[in-house]
């Protein structure tokens, strides 16, 4: 990506706010239009369902949001999270261990996060079409793994990770806290999370970066396998086991919740920030519409939707 | 594959690279019948020969439109889908009014319009092609999940079912349809002066507009031609099947993109032909029919196909690399 | 800065060789602890090659690098910056979306103890390293919200926090306002007092005149002169730049009067950043566009070809006013060859029989019906008519010399029936025995009673081909030149800031 000289937004940080704050303002006005259309919205129980339910798609936005500040994608992460959960659970019941699941599991995920980085750092092939790739085998596995084989029913220890409480708050909201705090020093304060923005925003810049950089890609995708293994447990624990296609298409969401916070799909501009309002939004909109009777076809039709206005806006904005 | 097309190249040189990759690609198939062959005694009847025909043909229908796309330097993921909801659209014009013409014309014109919309995203938006299908594949998701509502329509009247399982003189219709899409598109791509500027806007853009190439207008009729021809192929589809229902078509897409890829199109735009892409089909559906056959169970096929994809990328990658591309 | 002074950096006798051409033929260049050393030349000198010798981007063939007096050797980049040099390239390497802090320290941001970037510390140095600029920016800032010229001051900061100890400046003032460029001169006013020296690449004899302490001269890759600006005049500077080129056989054939104005350029301004262009080129005439590199040159050829959208002003062909298209531009008669036919002109995976046809579709086959037949004997026949090498039409174009490929982009527009050709740096990369073949090609050309624009830099090009040449100067038309005033010595001059 050459240019001459990177053409200036006017005021400082307008762009970052911009993004952010439509994000929260989408968000606001979600809030309000669906505590409107649906009486039980605002209850206490509904609002802690939400955030319940946007834990898992948090894991999985977060490390999405570092992929597409490297202006790539990965469309694996719903196949690969639905197989992790059927190998937890059926490396649990068969072995009664929750370690070894939850190992098992993490393996699996970590294991096609280095094969889309390497796929993408090494051999510099398109990430949507690699993990559109990856995306076939992991549902083919999901399925054979499935087959035959009992699924569902696993340890109350595992579904603590769900149901559970620790220090008065569920069990998913630490993991999800833990995790963003973990993602947030990586890209705000390391070296690594600059090479990040780095390489979506000019790659020239890392010109004498070596080897690190393509290494840099590569842990991006892995951080994607990571989280992906963790949102495993948290899934299989809600479930109360595993299923082979229980997470198709949630990488839809996440993108589109990335979107939605203003990360842009190039020149690496975005921010956590952005994401996490993005999921709330995600989250509001399925959860509003659930509750409207709405069936999730149209919710998914409406993410689309959301999706490509973000987009356009964005596409627009960039072109002014 | 490619040292292996050099080794040919000195063995048959008057043959031009095109021709070569295509009897490369043939040999392949070949090859894949006579192992099939030799490993599972059923493959090699006849019911079965022309059921992978018939399939091939379909699939070759539904990646007919896509190469076009990708030839053009595009992307369109959202052909599965496309599928499923004109099918349903036109299940119910059939159902409805009885009239086998209404339905396939709505079919084809849900396609159509899909189609269009996808190549105004693309060209008057600017939305990255990859992206724009990924969205769009959802919105229609969405929305034949929500217009089927759960429910399959089936029942559709004998005439039209010969569109997907019929025969004509022993050879299953959708055969004749695929005979007439590829003479069709080949004409298209290399007989017509629009071929020839869908070829160069795919190898480089930039060079095309500057030379003249209205690029807008090109990229806009592919993206609308691939939604036709997802509309068609939802009516034979849909002949097939006999029944209509909101997931249908779902592994289409990956194995049209596959289809394609396997042909020898690259994805990067520029090279690549229909005939290559009908071979791609032959070769992906015998190797599903093949897994069949060996009893391999079928929820298989995806990761086979996932596999392929990534490994027709990657030759693909390599192979321009070499070239200094 | 005694004489005396061992010099910061030297340069002796460097010598590089590309394929076909001697880019640096024995050139020498020292350097002392805060001096301005103004490098002058012109388009193809050979300054930007001693520079990316000089910062590790190539490797000389021959001569010498002496830092402090001693031999050091620089293949690499790491080499260049541990001896403290830098470079601000003209495409800056900053990240839009950091702050102007860690865009500065970017890869070698400071940490702390538990091996996290040290927020505090890397704002403090980076105000720090501002400050010597005299600089009082919001280092929280992110770079996207600069100015080209602020942008231009991180990237010098970025340097300067490398201990850079020469720091290149390749034509800063380029893209900068005349309050910017007052900025610019402060800051390097500062730099020199701290001891830092700096190579200064421009083409602004103002500038040569108020900043420079010495200036050196190269012309065609060979060391010219090293004067001290105050004992130099801007003419004797331009006789040094321009002078004896290398003898080319090329004779200025016969050439017809010229006729009808094809194209009538008035008052064009365009989103590219041209302004109020006026220019017209009759059948039967070459005329040149010159004019430093920036100057707008291209921009002009892509708003008349339509590839940029005009902001003000028309074209006409013929009469006929052209759409802002290039599809219709190609239709009354226009073509373009563009400055990079790898990026531009040519589809390099394709055949050379299909880019030859590429523009002329329509005009062959007015049904849209392609027969291939008829396509490759158009082809076979440009190709003899070009007299291009090339074992058969289908060969892919890639694998054609760049003489060759010219000829293809040539070929693309006679096929296509234009009488208006459009060359943007036709004889770049191409060497000196292709280059005759393409002149005797255009010749050809306005002989057919076609006409011709040629944008070069080569100035002795233009002179030697054009009947008249437009100079172009920071985006607008500075004036034009015919006849006996049509030397290279007054092209410079109305290209530069002088007189």
């Amino acid at each position: 990506m050459n240019f001459v000289a990177i053409k200036s937004d006017n005021s400082p940080l307008r762009s970052r706010f911009d993004s952010v704050s439509g994000a929260a303002w989408l968000l606001v006005g979600l809030c309000a239009v669906f505590s409107v259309l649906a009486p039980s919205f605002l209850s206490g129980a509904n609002l802690v369902n939400v955030l319940l339910q946007a834990t898992i798609l948090l894991l999985l936005a977060l490390p999405m949001t570092l992929i597409i500040l490297t202006e790539g994608l990965d469309l694996s992460m719903g196949a690969v999270l639905s197989l992790c959960t059927v190998v937890l659970a059926v490396v649990q019941i068969d072995s009664g261990s929750i370690v070894l699941g939850l190992t098992a599991a993490l393996a699996v995920a970590i294991a096609f996060g280095l094969f889309n980085g390497l796929l993408v750092a090494a051999f510099d092939l398109p990430p949507f079409v690699v993990t559109l790739g990856t995306l076939g085998a992991a549902q083919g596995l999901a399925l054979v793994a499935a087959e035959g084989r009992t699924t569902m029913g696993v340890a109350e220890g595992l579904r603590w990770f769900w149901d559970g409480n620790w220090l008065g708050l569920p069990v998913p909201l630490w993991l999800a806290a833990l995790t963003w705090a973990v993602i947030h020093v990586l890209l705000y304060h390391t070296r690594f999370g600059a090479r990040v923005f780095a390489l979506g925003g000019n790659r020239e810049a890392l010109r004498f970066g070596g080897i690190t950089v393509k290494w840099s890609l590569l842990w991006v995708y892995v951080l994607g396998g990571v989280c992906v293994g963790l949102a495993s447990l948290l899934l299989t624990a809600r479930v109360n086991g595993g299923h082979p296609t229980v997470a198709i298409g949630l990488e839809f969401d996440a993108i589109a919740a990335v979107a939605v916070g203003g990360t842009a799909f190039e020149r690496g501009k975005g921010g956590l920030t952005g994401t996490v309002l993005g999921v709330l939004a995600v989250g509001v909109m399925r959860n509003g519409l659930n509750l409207l009777s709405m069936p999730s076809s149209v919710q998914v039709a409406a993410v689309g939707a959301v999706v490509i206005i973000a987009l356009w806006i964005d596409s627009a904005r960039g072109k002014a | 594959m490619n040292t292996l097309a050099q080794k040919t190249s000195m063995a048959m040189p008057h043959l031009s690279p095109e021709q070569r990759a295509v009897l490369l690609r043939l040999a392949v198939l070949g090859l894949l019948g006579l192992a099939l062959s030799l490993a599972a005694p059923a493959f090699l009847t006849t019911g079965n020969l022309l059921n992978v025909l018939r399939q091939a043909s379909l699939m070759f229908l539904l990646a007919s439109g896509l190469t076009l796309v990708i030839l053009c330097g595009g992307l369109d993921l959202s052909i599965g889908a496309n599928v499923a909801l004109s099918a349903c659209l036109a299940a119910t014009a059939i159902k409805g009014t009885g009239s086998i013409a209404l339905g396939c014309a709505v079919g084809a014109g849900c396609g159509l319009c899909i189609g269009v919309l996808n190549g105004l995203m693309v060209t008057a938006l600017r939305i990255p092609p990859f992206i724009a299908t990924y969205g769009m594949l959802w919105i229609l998701h969405g929305v034949t999940y929500w217009y089927m509502n759960g429910e399959t329509i089936h029942g559709f009247p004998p005439e039209f079912r010969m569109l997907g399982s019929g025969h004509l003189a022993a050879v299953p219709v959708p055969v004749y349809l695929m005979l007439g899409v590829l003479l069709a598109g080949t004409v298209l791509t290399q007989y017509t002066t629009w071929g020839q500027e869908i070829y160069a806007t795919g190898a480089n853009t930039e060079a095309a507009a500057l030379s003249g190439v209205p690029v807008h207008a090109r990229r806009l009729a592919v993206y609308a031609l691939s939604g036709l021809m997802a509309g068609l192929a939802s009516l034979v589809f849909l002949a097939r099947l006999n029944s209509a229902e909101g997931d249908m078509g779902e592994s289409l897409t990956l194995q049209a993109i596959a289809a394609v890829l396997i042909g020898g199109t690259s994805l990067f735009g520029g090279t690549g032909t229909l005939v290559g892409t009908l071979i791609g089909a032959l070769i992906l559906t015998v190797v599903l029919n093949g897994m069949n056959q060996l009893g391999i169970s079928a929820n298989w096929q995806p990761f086979i196909t996932g596999v392929i994809v990534i490994l027709s990328v990657l030759s693909d990658a390599l192979t321009r690399k070499r070239q200094g591309g | 800065m005694t004489a005396t002074a061992i010099p910061l950096l030297e340069l002796r006798g460097i010598t590089k060789r590309f394929p076909g051409v001697l880019a640096l033929d024995d050139v020498s260049l020292t350097l002392h602890a805060g001096e301005v050393h103004m490098l002058m030349g012109e388009n193809g000198a050979g300054k930007s090659t001693l520079m990316k010798v000089l910062c590790g981007a190539y490797t000389a063939d021959a001569g010498q690098i002496l830092a402090d007096g001693q031999p050091v050797r620089v293949r690499h980049a790491a080499d260049a910056r541990a001896l403290g040099v830098a470079v601000i390239f003209q495409e800056y390497s900053l990240v839009p979306h950091l702050s102007i802090a860690h865009n500065i320290f970017l890869g070698r941001e400071p940490l702390n103890r538990l091996g996290l970037i040290d927020h505090v510390r890397m704002h403090a140095k980076a105000r720090g390293v501002l400050a010597r600029l005299n600089l009082d920016l919001d280092t929280q800032r992110e770079v996207q919200g600069l100015g080209v010229a602020q942008q231009q001051m991180v990237e010098i900061a970025k340097a300067l926090s490398q201990n850079a100890r020469v720091l290149v400046l390749d034509e800063p003032t380029a893209a900068l306002s005349d309050r910017e460029t007052q900025r610019l001169f402060e800051v390097i006013g500062e730099l020199r007092k701290q001891g830092v020296a700096m190579v200064y690449i421009s083409h602004r004899m103002d500038e040569v005149f108020s900043l420079g302490d010495r200036v050196t001269v190269l012309r065609d890759g060979k060391y010219v002169a090293t004067l001290r600006a105050g004992d130099a005049t801007p003419d004797e500077l331009v006789t040094l730049m321009v002078g004896r080129k290398v003898d080319m056989s090329y004779h200025r054939g016969e050439r017809p009067a010229p006729g009808e104005c094809l194209l009538e350029v008035r008052g064009v301004s365009a989103v590219n950043g041209i302004r109020d262009v006026s220019l017209k080129v009759h059948a039967g005439e070459i005329v040149g566009l010159s004019g430093l590199v920036g100057s707008g040159r291209t921009e002009v050829a892509r708003a008349i070809f339509g590839a940029d959208k005009l902001t003000a002003g028309e074209v006409r062909f013929a009469g006929q006013p052209l759409r802002s298209s290039p599809t219709h531009a190609r239709q009354l008669g226009l073509g373009l060859i563009p400055e990079s036919r790898k990026q531009q002109g040519l589809a390099l995976m394709r055949t050379v029989c299909d880019n030859l046809l590429l523009a002329g579709l329509k005009r062959l086959f007015p049904s849209n019906v392609y027969q291939p037949g008829r396509g490759h004997a158009e082809g076979r026949r440009r190709i003899a008519q070009l007299r291009i090498a090339t074992p058969g039409p289908r060969t892919p174009v890639q694998s054609l010399s760049g003489g060759n490929q010219q000829k293809v982009v040539i070929g693309k527009w006679l096929v296509a029936g234009t009488r208006l050709f459009i060359f943007d740096e036709p004889t770049r990369g191409i060497d000196v025995g292709a280059k005759e073949e393409i002149f005797r090609q255009i010749d050809e050309l306005v002989r057919q009673g076609c006409a011709v624009l040629m944008i070069s830099s080569e100035l002795g090009e233009v002179v030697r081909v054009c009947d008249r040449a437009y100079v172009m100067k920071e985006r607008a038309l500075a004036g034009e030149l015919g006849g006996e005033q049509l030397t290279e010595a007054n092209l410079l001059r109305l290209a530069m800031h002088h007189g």
